[in-house]
């Protein structure tokens, strides 16, 4: 890395890359492709009967989730380090993206309270009591059959998220 | 250190010297993407924390209209433009211009392709109108909502209002005979809307002051089944349905997907400079930097659709 320093800053591309191994980008392709896949297949597992005997639904969710997001990261990481070229860099990266990543973390963080968490119980429309049981409750007397109150069919949207 | 008129520096210790080692472009790149990192962050972030804030977030595909086939295969074509101008980077280092020019045509051409699913994706959600404010999120939106569509749908409204203005017209001056026989053929056109009229107005009136459930739309939705059958001028009204959270879902939705796909278009304006060069026989070495950096900025767009997709489509 030495060499690098004594030349000009601005010097030409070639004395930049004279340095760095070969990379073949189309490894890191495949390697790409196939994580893509493994977070495809990470979906259609949630669905899968065995694992949400095993677990339960939610967990199942929970599962998926972590894969998903596992598998984002390392290709993330991928197209960071080589396409970008950032594992042959300098320390100068970090310099750049530290205060980055502080802030990227800080809006969520800063919201959490305010919109993420409920710690006490709080009014919308969109959680009111599923309307057929007030109108089935109230309609009961006229209409025996319209008493009932599953709600899990198109439209409904779970309650759990 | 010993500095002698004569005696040349060989030292191990580099010169100190200012900044970093690398073109002052692509300083400013990295510098405009942590920005941009910054970006898109928020609205990722905003996004978990509205929907981990919102119980009962839409999340069956079937509901969202989100189709996970289309995402996966733009993820492929992505990285695979990464791929591209990764590769014309390497060309243009080995001063192979013409394949470098080559390879920045195909990352765009994948550009193009990535649009196209996309907007596919949009005209899906405008077709089931999933659209920001929208969406009904009861099912007294829901039926509220088909009445609406349903009087647009019969044109009666516009026809009714200009009857009274003509029966007003009139009754002012009744020697106005263009109003007259203006008012004569408005009778006409409203007297041929008979046959639709007694459905319509059944399915409205039940909708309008029937009960509102769930229960009651998915019967409406069946009789506007029936109804756009017989009458095809309801086609353009959408089946009743309510989903909680769907507007925040919809806004939220749009407004990454949306920016993301602006970040697309501007890569490829980029591109498209690259390419003109390339061209005209214009490209050399001393537009290594622009081609480098032109790819620092589309390897980070394929990395905010590596985290759109899982977010988006698969959790």
């Amino acid at each position: 890395m030495s060499e690098e320093h004594s030349t000009h800053p601005a010097s030409e591309h070639a004395a930049h890359d004279e340095h760095h191994p070969h990379v073949n980008y189309w490894y890191i392709f495949y390697a790409l492709c196939i994580l893509t896949g493994l977070s495809v297949l990470a979906d259609m597992a949630r669905e899968n009967s065995t694992l949400v005997n095993m677990t339960g639904t939610h967990n199942a969710a929970i599962l998926t989730c972590i894969v998903v997001l596992a598998v984002a990261t390392a290709k993330a990481l991928f197209v960071m380090l080589y396409f970008m070229h950032l594992k042959f860099e300098g320390k100068w990266k970090f310099v750049l993206l530290a205060p980055t990543i502080v802030l990227a973390m800080a809006i969520p963080a800063a919201l959490m309270p305010d919109i993420g968490s409920h710690y006490y119980d709080y009014e919308v429309p969109q959680l009111e009591p599923e309307e057929d049981a007030a109108v089935a409750a109230e309609g009961a007397g006229a209409h025996g059959h319209d008493a009932h109150g599953a709600p899990a069919e198109h439209g409904a949207g779970d309650k759990k998220e | 250190m010993s500095h002698t008129a004569t005696a040349p520096i060989h030292s191990h210790v580099p010169a100190l010297k200012m900044g970093v080692p690398i073109p002052n472009g692509k300083l400013g790149m990295w510098l405009f993407l942590g920005t941009e990192i910054m970006f898109f962050t928020a609205f990722i972030g905003t996004y978990i924390v509205l929907r981990l804030g919102s119980k009962g977030w839409p999340h069956n595909p079937e509901v969202t209209h989100i189709r996970i086939w289309a995402g996966g295969l733009n993820t492929f074509v992505l990285i695979t433009s990464s791929v591209f101008v990764v590769l014309a980077h390497e060309a243009m280092n080995s001063k192979n211009y013409k394949l470098a020019t080559n390879w920045i045509i195909a990352t765009t051409a994948l550009a193009c392709v990535f649009l196209g699913i996309k907007s596919y994706e949009y005209y899906g959600k405008y077709d089931h109108d999933i659209l920001p404010g929208h969406v009904a999120e009861s099912s007294r939106q829901a039926l509220d909502k088909m009445v609406k569509e349903l009087d647009k749908a019969s044109g009666l409204l516009p026809l009714q209002q200009e009857e009274t203005r003509l029966n007003n017209a009139i009754a002012s001056n009744p020697n106005d005979k263009t109003s007259a026989a203006r008012l004569v053929d408005l009778q006409a056109k409203i007297k041929a809307l008979d046959p639709i009229l007694e459905p319509y107005q059944k399915l409205k009136n039940k909708a309008k002051f029937g009960e509102s459930s769930l229960h009651a739309t998915h019967e409406a939705a069946e009789e506007l089944k029936q109804l756009q059958e017989s009458h095809p001028v309801f086609k353009s009204v959408h089946e009743p349905h309510y989903i909680k959270w769907g507007n925040t879902f919809a806004s939220i939705y749009f407004l990454m997907t949306g920016f993301h796909a602006l970040h697309v278009i501007i890569g490829m304006i980029m591109f498209a400079i690259i390419i003109i060069l390339g061209m005209s026989q214009k490209l050399g070495s001393q537009h290594a930097t622009l081609v480098e950096n032109c790819g620092l900025y589309w390897h980070f767009v394929d990395l905010v659709w590596i985290f759109l997709f899982p977010l988006i489509y698969i959790v």
